[in-house]
């Protein structure tokens, strides 16, 4: 017999329990499903603090962050499904999924509704960012060595370099430090660091861990395990200048170089993502661009707060629990070109709007700015921003019932700084 | 070319940097250089395929250091004093399947391989092309076993359940005037080659096929027979056929020495003790040479010659479903067809190999150089061709002889020797073939085939790990039944399960570190190569064992994972 329900939620990281949260507290059936044994998603192995600041006004650490949230779940009684793995889904010809589950149960189909995908994303590797030289051990994305020190309780390394100034890798730094690994230094390819502030301070300046901008890993070196990387410097275009290059000797390589949303199975449904974002592109209740299919978390955009995520997971699951299959007139909203990328991508005319929540990050480092929201000429939205850093997702929220019936919707970012 | 025109032609161009002397069809160079190219261009001059004269390379190369031999960390006795009938030497396509054809007789078969798997070298690093015998010419050894190699493939990958697809090659042309030459050529082929199932067709046949092909290509030869198979998949499934009938596999093992006396060898050191065997098989690709001198046979020299592949996302499968390459109207420089772009058994899109003479026989380490030599060549076959789709890449390193030609044959001097050597592409093709052949010589010198009887309990079949992912959900469903494992996913990009990685290590030749059941299985072969998957897969191999995780390498020896445990100590996840 075939499960039916409301709300079908792929992920149990903070995405997807707040989505499943929501869903059910509008009245929805839902089912979670999770790959992993236990829920929470990454938030298992990032057990140090600074999460729910925004949400919470307190600093948790990424497992008591997630607690919060396992523990509402639990209580709701919502049905979940653990070590499980979706395989397929199929879009029923009158409406609604019908998903294959694989799981030490057999194989399961379930049917629903509507679908949240709270997927996360997965870390660019050594080979996507054209690493070359020998195959050895001791080369790991910082998720990888992140859950091999913090969930196995085994050290990736005890002399390391780190390429990649993104949040995990900057957090990666004081760790291995933490335990007792020399972390020699962390290279960037950029011209500015790619992680939050606060984690360039607590991390690297308070544990004197040099930062070498418009650098980066070139080659490493080693037949078993790592005895080297090859570190040189990058032009503007971040290509490695020739003669620039220096041999840093070390038995760990932590990349820390870019995350992906994963959005194989929104993918499969033929869902359309935005090339910025690798997310699908959505409307203002975080629907995709297929009926009754919403994305939300890091496989939508990636969050630098987890405290956004959650948010975003509640806004596709309330959305998810009132689904009803209305015809949208979608507005797809144009973004200048300081914009790196605007979330949600288009507007819904005959959605309610109220609250419209909008994330977005410059594509530079930006001085005294301003976004203005526009729908053909008539301004519906504007805000000044002291700066803007690509490392710091900004999030407003706009009230959008008058939006005009016509009119190109277009999201443009001008600096102020004088004279420009 | 004569000898004296030789000796002639090559003081005109060096003066009296090389000399070439000629006994016992070989010809020897000698002389001092610090250029590898100028050697191999030298060598290569004195190959003479015409008069079955092979080239003995002893130039010293003066440019730098030729690293010796990786030996395996490894060393014990449990081989000391073993007496196999026949000792084969490399794990390889060539030295599995020749262990595997052995094991129809009552034989002690006996395989060692210095590294910690089989298919480590040139076996595994290669584009698993099925080739169909384009551009070999009669005369020579590859011509002579390309044909029966490639129609045996449905068979052996049948028997030893390893998958093979029989997908098709193109060779694409932009030049509409190429087509009455290569239509005589193709002619030229079928009626004087014996390779018979080359057609030309048009560009508009070719891109309705292909639709993502160069829209300027003219026409193509198809060869229907060209197909691919994983190389090392099916390294592994003849090493495993071979032990479950009998032979034994030694891994970590590399010989290091030899006793030779009154032509024969009668005492091979190892690394894991001496052998005293009856027959001992050549086949140790890049150092077949090395292991040639220390029998006091050698008559042939390996020039290495490197080539690096990139393997595509699966989401870029739709460029191509067969194989295929541009071919371009200038010269290729070195003994390769150039790269080509293939999609594999597994779906990925494999761009290359490009091909670098190198005097290092063991560096597999990329080059930025190569995968733009492939990529610019090869998006003129495709040209939605992009490096962002890369996952991987890799270098292989072939094991060439100035000849150009396979060497398989016994002994010149050394009488219970067989030589298995100089085996590069298409040496996957012709492995069935040519195992057949070196089994019967081995046989031979022990006495004949009535000498030798025949194993009656010799089994061609070979189980294999299931593969759940392309099982009906039914199917699935009843293995899940049966061994719950099966549905416990763990690998995330591939969909590999527990119980599959627990059947790779259960297999008969267990290889317990994260590449051996990586390359038996796949977990961490896609798009994120094992960022979620590989502290699971250690786990798994750590509790298989019954070892600590962090004595849980990558590929063994020196290649640990990880470097003890914590402050905290060992997890509880």
């Amino acid at each position: 017999m075939r499960e039916q329900y409301d709300v079908t939620v792929i992920g149990g990281g903070p995405a997807g329990l707040a989505a499943a949260i929501a869903a059910d507290a509008a009245g929805a059936r839902v089912l979670l499903i999770e790959r992993e044994a236990r829920l929470g998603g990454i938030l298992k192995q990032c057990i140090h603090d600074g999460f729910g600041l925004v949400r919470f006004k307190e600093k948790l650490s990424g497992p008591e962050y997630a607690e919060r949230f396992i523990d509402q779940f639990r209580a709701a009684g919502i049905d979940a499904m653990t070590l499980t793995f979706v395989t397929a889904i199929e879009k029923l010809p009158d409406g609604g999924f019908c998903l294959t589950a694989v799981s030490r149960d057999g194989v399961t189909a379930i049917e629903s509704k509507t679908l949240i995908l709270a997927t996360g994303c997965r870390e660019r590797t050594a080979k996507q960012v054209a690493i070359h030289g020998t195959r050895p051990a001791g080369v790991f994305t910082a998720g990888t060595a992140q859950h091999l020190t913090n969930l196995r309780g085994v050290l990736p390394t005890k002399k390391c370099v780190i390429l990649g100034s993104g949040d995990i890798g900057l957090i990666m730094a004081r760790r291995l430090t933490l335990e007792g690994a020399e972390v020699l230094g962390v290279y960037e390819a950029k011209p500015t660091p790619s992680g939050l502030t606060r984690n360039l301070h607590q991390c690297l300046h308070d544990f004197n861990i040099p930062l070498y901008l418009s650098h980066t890993v070139t080659r490493v070196f080693g037949a078993d395990r790592l005895t080297a990387v090859e570190i040189a410097k990058v032009d503007d275009a971040m290509r490695p200048i020739p003669g620039t290059e220096s041999v840093v000797e070390c038995d760990g390589l932590i990349l820390s170089v870019g995350l992906i949303p994963e959005n194989e199975l929104a993918e499969s449904l033929g869902v359309a993502l935005d090339p910025r974002t690798k997310g699908p592109v959505c409307d203002g209740s975080l629907m995709t661009s297929c009926p009754g299919v919403f994305s939300c978390g890091n496989a939508l955009h990636v969050n630098d707060l987890v405290d956004y995520v959650s948010e975003s997971g509640e806004q596709a699951g309330r959305a998810a629990a009132a689904f009803c299959g209305a015809a949208r007139d979608l507005a797809p909203i144009e973004i200048g070109k300081e914009l790196l990328y605007l979330v949600p991508q288009q507007i819904d005319r005959n959605a309610d709007n109220a609250t419209v929540t909008f994330y977005f990050r410059s594509r530079e480092p930006m001085g005294k700015s301003r976004l203005r929201l526009q729908c053909g000429d008539a301004v519906l939205f504007e805000k000044t921003y002291p700066f803007l850093r690509p490392p710091e997702m900004e999030r407003l929220t706009v009230d959008l019932r008058d939006l005009p019936a016509d009119g190109a919707l277009t999201a443009q970012l001008t600096s102020m700084e004088g004279g420009a | 070319m004569k000898l004296s025109k030789l000796q002639k032609k090559l003081r005109a161009a060096y003066g009296g940097k090389y000399a070439v002397t000629q006994a016992d069809g070989v010809r020897t160079v000698t002389g001092e250089s610090a250029d590898w190219a100028e050697i191999v261009a030298v060598c290569a001059m004195a190959a003479d395929r015409k008069r079955g004269l092979h080239v003995v390379n002893d130039v010293r190369f003066t440019g730098a250091e030729i690293a010796p031999m990786r030996l395996p960390a490894l060393r014990d006795r449990a081989l000391d004093g073993r007496t196999p009938d026949v000792l084969i030497i490399g794990g390889g396509i060539s030295g599995a399947s020749i262990a595997r054809e052995l094991t129809r007789r009552q034989l002690d078969v006996l395989l060692v391989e210095k590294e910690s798997d089989l298919a480590i070298q040139a076996s595994g690093r290669n584009d698993g092309e099925v080739h169909p015998g384009i551009d070999l010419g009669r005369g020579s050894l590859k011509h002579h076993y390309i044909i029966r190699g490639n129609r045996m493939f449905d068979r052996v990958c049948g028997e030893l359940e390893v998958p093979f697809k029989r997908c098709g090659q193109y060779v694409c042309f932009e030049q509409a005037a190429l087509k009455p030459v290569i239509r005589a050529y193709v002619w030229k082929r079928r009626h004087i080659d014996g390779i018979d199932d080359s057609v030309v067709i048009s560009g508009k046949e070719l891109l309705r096929r292909e639709p993502q092909f160069n829209p300027s290509f003219k026409f193509a030869i198809y060869n229907p027979m060209a197909g691919c198979v994983c190389p090392y998949g099916l390294t592994i499934a003849y090493g495993e056929n071979a032990v479950q009938n009998g032979a034994q596999i030694s891994l970590n093992t590399a010989v290091t020495g030899m006793t030779v006396e009154d032509g024969r060898i009668t005492a091979v050191e190892t690394t894991r003790g001496t052998l005293r065997p009856k027959v001992v098989i050549n086949a140790a690709g890049v150092f077949a040479e090395e292991v040639a001198r220390m029998a006091g046979d050698r008559f042939y020299s390996i020039h290495p010659r490197r080539g690096t592949n990139s393997i595509l996302d699966k989401k870029a499968g739709g460029l191509l479903s067969s194989i295929a390459s541009i071919k371009k109207l200038e010269v290729n420089s070195g003994h390769t067809k150039g790269g080509g772009l293939l999609n594999t058994v597994h779906g990925n899109i494999l761009a290359g190999p490009d091909a670098v003479e190198t005097w290092e026989k063991e560096n597999y380490a990329t080059d930025r150089s190569s995968i733009e030599t492939v990529f610019t060549k090869q998006k003129g076959t495709a040209p939605a061709l992009t490096e962002r789709d890369i996952i991987t890449y890799f270098t292989g390193v072939r094991a060439a002889n100035f000849e150009e030609d396979f060497v398989i044959e016994p002994g010149r001097k050394t009488k219970n020797l067989i030589h298995c050597a100089c085996i590069q592409s298409p040496g996957l093709t012709t492995a069935p073939a040519v195992a057949e052949d070196v089994a019967a010589m081995a046989v031979q010198l022990l006495g004949g085939p009535d000498a030798v009887p025949e194993n009656p309990a010799f089994d061609p079949h070979r189980k294999g790990v299931p593969t759940l992912r392309d099982l009906p959900p039914a199917e699935r469903a009843a293995y899940i039944e049966k061994n719950p494992d099966y549905g416990e996913i763990v690998c995330r990009c591939e969909e590999v399960s527990k119980g599959e990685i627990l059947d790779a290590l259960n297999a008969p030749l267990c290889v317990p570190t994260v590449d051996g059941v990586k390359r038996r299985v796949r977990p961490g072969m896609g798009r994120c190569q094992g960022g979620f998957c590989s502290p699971l897969v250690m786990q798994i191999i750590a509790a298989h064992q019954g070892i600590p995780l962090s004595d849980v390498t990558k590929k063994g020896g020196g290649s640990v994972l990880t470097c003890g445990e914590t402050k905290g100590g060992g997890g509880n996840a």
